[in-house]
């Protein structure tokens, strides 16, 4: 795999952010350059990867020149690609918002932090190894959590301790479903696991159950989706959109994987998983509704927008997961854009109006008209409007829903969209009545080049549905999914 | 059928019984001390289920550090805790589907094949190639290298993580008496040694960087304790080094080799051995040091007068 | 009866005892403790894996892997209880003053 100038861009995407990661540490008064500097170059090595991908099809990296199974292979397709670039995409814009930060304890931490969360991404991007997504999980929840409490109060660290202990639950169930897999295969390379897994097998059952359970932990499935509201609401605003844009991704990630190379979920299973997310949608988007706090309220609609992408994931198509995977993988995509958007639009709003209570933004003087104008861009993306990324891939759900005859999915669907169309009227609404603000209006329009990041990264959700073709083309390379051997009855 | 099998069936039963224990205890320090023999227990189970290596790391580790965390916990924050009970009918849900989790794992247990597949054999084929003697050392440091790299990282990222949430100064008062400081004078240097010895051991026989990392990190924790070493601001620069030197060397040797002909962790034959002992020699240092630092719990900021109170 | 077949109920008993333990204690630090004891009942069953019936020497991956698993699992209690501390340290002073 040697490739221009014998740089391996795989284990570059993996090993640029954790040295960026030292050297911000080593160099406290520098991270802020340093790290973003890192930021670049490992999406730079996602873009090099990407190329590659593109001209040579799928590659598998063999670390140490052993190959699995007793290596670790780096695995690069398509969909991992697609997740890297949107990672670093995503990671750079929010890295730049982050450069205001006046407080010189959170400047401090929050680079290291955030590099060691991007090893991590990247490292459960690129993995081919069952028990090397464990370790990477735990780099992406401890790096996470240091994220979640940076803020530094009660309230957040709370919201810390509670996300750190579902997210070791969630690691202890991935490491016993590892255990019984190798109790039983002996091995645990994914690729290799492909092979031997047989259908009907009930050991398998019990491994899917616990990855299940311990990814819908972490990526917060209703009704594990407990920690995450007060999580996501109470720390820092870059820290919010690295958690909800990116953080969760993971391990919805990992569920799509496992389903590739271990088996098809069976009928009852993809029934449950969707059900679970219809779920999520209407109580994600109840709670938004009643949230008091703008912050608050974009946290609740992520629990939302995950079971979204479970129901697609579940019932996006006639042909099973084999297809409707790529409904789930690109609403991923346009939810991560859009709510870095969102949480770095809410954190503006918050910073120039002095709060962010829902019901009083309406009598707000200040209008920080640019953050309110990205904060409704994506919502548009997230509703699912077109020409949005969110469009593009509600309605590749819904036209898969249809043609595969499951008409109440698509009724749930479209209820949990008018409960997001009411989320965030609700919001714009405040941003649009003057009549009850008391004194002179406009004198302070709140415009910051800090409005630039959310405002290109609603741009991006925006333009990402222009360019859905070509990224669903890009997602087929090296047929992820398409591989699988078994269906689990 | 044998005296071992009573052995082993008794120590599988007192495992469970103290499981319960530690977590039933009313008062809370006496859970830790529960679960610091409970560990020492597994790791007994451990050595009779031939994982020599992993029983050494859980007695170091798992019991020992852990516990000396747990106990410092404990005597920071004070014993008590709040009266809130779990309703019963939650109890009672709970422990139901504890009960189901644990006996559906139990049947997918026993329906696997006892002693099944493995990669034992690729594992002794590939030995002489893997630069060191011992299998678990070839497993932690040449084949599987990447998730040891990435455990380094975990480890880094907790020491980053608990730096960016600790800021209180520690009660000013000494937390060994003047016997156990002594002890522990005496205890330092031959602990050094037992370090040491585990990490030079690791290439052919049970022990390793982790396991002698953490006799090492046991030597800084005493040294905390008896103040014979007080972190001071000043430090801070040596130990942000200490910390990553480790994952550095590591994550370095390992793109290095990949340069050229050869793959990222794929160390050329004739460097494996000195490369692996180079590396195997700065994470145990890494590892001291990282876990030394949890114990301690803070970066030593300029806050208080605490850094004065040695007497 | 083998003692793989032995330690590996009893592992999971223990993974069971935390289990349920972690989902209803409500003092964080038993928490901690609960926790900790699931990841060995869980650990058990790799080293059960890799048990092989002397005079066979025993599967170096999973050693390997628990050991990994020790190691994650003291730097996740150590953030644990860092938070704890200092949850403990803001309530104390908030209920001060």
């Amino acid at each position: 795999m040697a490739d221009l100038a014998g740089i391996d861009w795989a284990v570059a995407a993996v090993l640029l952010p954790l040295i960026g990661a030292m050297a911000c540490f080593a160099v406290p008064r520098a991270a802020a350059t340093i790290g973003l500097a890192a930021v670049a170059v490992t999406g730079a090595a996602a873009l090099a990867l990407g190329l590659q991908v593109a001209a040579e099809g799928a590659l598998t990296v063999p670390l140490g020149g052993w190959g699995a199974p007793l290596g670790i292979d780096l695995r690069a397709d398509g969909l991992s690609v697609v997740m890297l670039v949107m990672t670093a995409g995503v990671g750079l814009l929010v890295s730049l918002s982050a450069l205001g930060e006046r407080d010189a304890r959170r400047r401090r931490y929050f680079w290291p932090l955030w590099l060691l969360l991007l090893t991590g991404l990247n490292g459960v991007y690129l993995s081919g190894d069952l028990f090397n997504l464990y370790v990477m999980i735990e780099v992406i929840s401890i790096a996470a959590i240091g994220l979640t409490v940076l803020r530094g109060n009660l309230a957040a660290l709370k919201a810390g301790l509670e996300y750190l202990f579902a997210s070791m639950v969630g690691a202890i169930l991935f490491l016993l479903a590892v255990g019984l897999v190798y109790l039983n295969y002996g091995r645990l390379d994914l690729s290799g696991l492909a092979g031997i897994a047989g259908a009907g097998d009930a050991v398998l059952a019990a491994v899917l159950a616990l990855t299940l359970v311990g990814m819908a932990l972490k990526t917060a499935l209703f009704p594990l989706h407990y920690w995450l509201p007060a999580a996501h609401a109470g720390a820092t605003a870059p820290a919010s959109a690295l958690l909800s844009a990116l953080v969760v991704k993971a391990s919805l990630y990992i569920v799509l994987r496992l389903f590739q190379y271990l088996v098809a979920p069976s009928e009852v299973m993809v029934t449950l998983i969707g059900a679970l997310g219809a779920t999520a949608m209407l109580w994600g988007g109840i709670q938004a509704l009643r949230a008091p706090r703008l912050k608050l309220l974009v946290a609740w609609s992520t629990v939302a927008q995950v079971g979204l992408i479970f129901v697609a994931f579940a019932r996006a198509g006639a042909d099973g997961t084999a297809e409707s995977w790529k409904a789930a993988a690109l609403i991923m995509l346009a939810h991560a854009l859009a709510k870095a958007a969102m949480f770095l639009a809410a954190g503006r709003i918050k910073d120039e109006v002095g709060h962010d209570e829902i019901a009083r933004l309406d009598r707000s003087p200040i209008r920080p008209t640019l953050a309110q104008f990205t904060f409704a861009l994506a919502a548009i993306s997230l509703i699912g409007l077109p020409p949005t990324a969110g469009f593009a891939g509600k309605w590749m759900l819904m036209e898969g829903a249809i043609a595969a005859g499951y008409w109440h999915w698509v009724v749930v669907t479209l209820v949990g969209t008018l409960l997001s169309v009411a989320v965030f009227s609700r919001v714009l609404a405040g941003f649009l009545r003057f009549d009850r603000v008391r004194g002179p209006l406009g004198e302070h329009q709140g415009w910051a080049l800090a409005d630039a990041p959310p405002l290109v990264l609603a741009l991006g959700a925006l333009g990402l549905g222009l360019i859905a073709v070509q990224v669903l083309a890009f997602l087929e390379i090296g047929a992820p999914l398409g591989g699988t051997t078994g269906v689990w009855p | 059928m044998d005296a071992m099998l009573v052995f082993d069936v008794a120590l599988a039963l007192a495992l469970v019984g103290l499981a319960w224990a530690v977590l039933a205890a009313e008062d809370l320090f006496a859970a830790v001390v529960l679960f610091i023999v409970f560990g020492l227990m597994t790791a007994l189970a451990w050595v009779r289920l031939a994982a020599p290596d992993v029983a050494l790391a859980e007695a170091a580790i798992g019991a020992g550090v852990t516990g000396a965390l747990l106990l410092a916990t404990l005597r920071r924050i004070g014993g008590a805790e709040s009266a809130e009970t779990t309703p019963r009918p939650v109890l009672i849900g709970v422990g139901a589907l504890a009960a189901a989790v644990t006996s559906g794992l139990g049947a997918a247990f026993l329906a696997a094949p006892a002693q099944g597949p493995g990669l034992e054999a690729a594992i002794a084929a590939n030995l002489a190639a893997s630069g060191v003697e011992h299998p678990v050392t070839a497993v932690l440091l040449n084949y599987r290298a990447y998730d040891t790299l990435m455990e380094v990282v975990v480890l880094f990222a907790a020491v980053v993580a608990v730096w960016s949430v600790a800021q209180a100064p520690e009660p000013a008062t000494p937390l060994l008496g003047p016997l156990h400081a002594g002890f522990a004078r005496v205890a330092l240097p031959a602990a050094v040694v037992v370090g040491a010895y585990l990490l030079w051991a690791g290439a052919t026989m049970p022990g390793g960087a982790f396991q002698g990392g953490a006799v090492l990190g046991a030597v800084a924790i005493l040294a905390l304790l008896a103040r014979d070493y007080v972190p001071a601001p000043a430090h801070r620069a040596w130990a942000r080094g200490a910390f990553l030197a480790g994952t550095a060397v590591f994550a370095l040797v390992a793109a290095g080799v990949g340069f050229g002909p050869r793959m990222a962790f794929e160390y050329p034959p004739a460097l494996a051995k000195p490369l692996i002992l180079l590396i195997e020699a700065v994470v145990t240092l890494s590892i001291a040091a990282t876990l030394a630092a949890l114990f301690f719990g803070r970066e030593p900021e300029p806050l208080g007068v605490e850094v004065e109170a040695r007497k | 009866m083998s003692p793989d077949l032995i330690y590996g109920l009893a592992g999971l008993a223990v993974f069971g005892i935390g289990f349920f333990r972690a989902l209803t204690l409500a003092a964080p630090l038993r928490r901690v403790l609960a926790l900790k004891l699931c990841a060995v009942g869980a650990s058990f069953l790799l080293i059960v894996a890799a048990y092989r019936q002397p005079p066979v020497t025993a599967d170096a991956v999973p050693h390997a892997l628990v050991i990994t698993g020790i190691v994650v699992m003291v730097s996740a209690m150590a953030v644990a209880l860092a938070l704890i501390h200092r949850i403990a340290v803001l309530e104390r002073e908030r209920s001060d003053g």
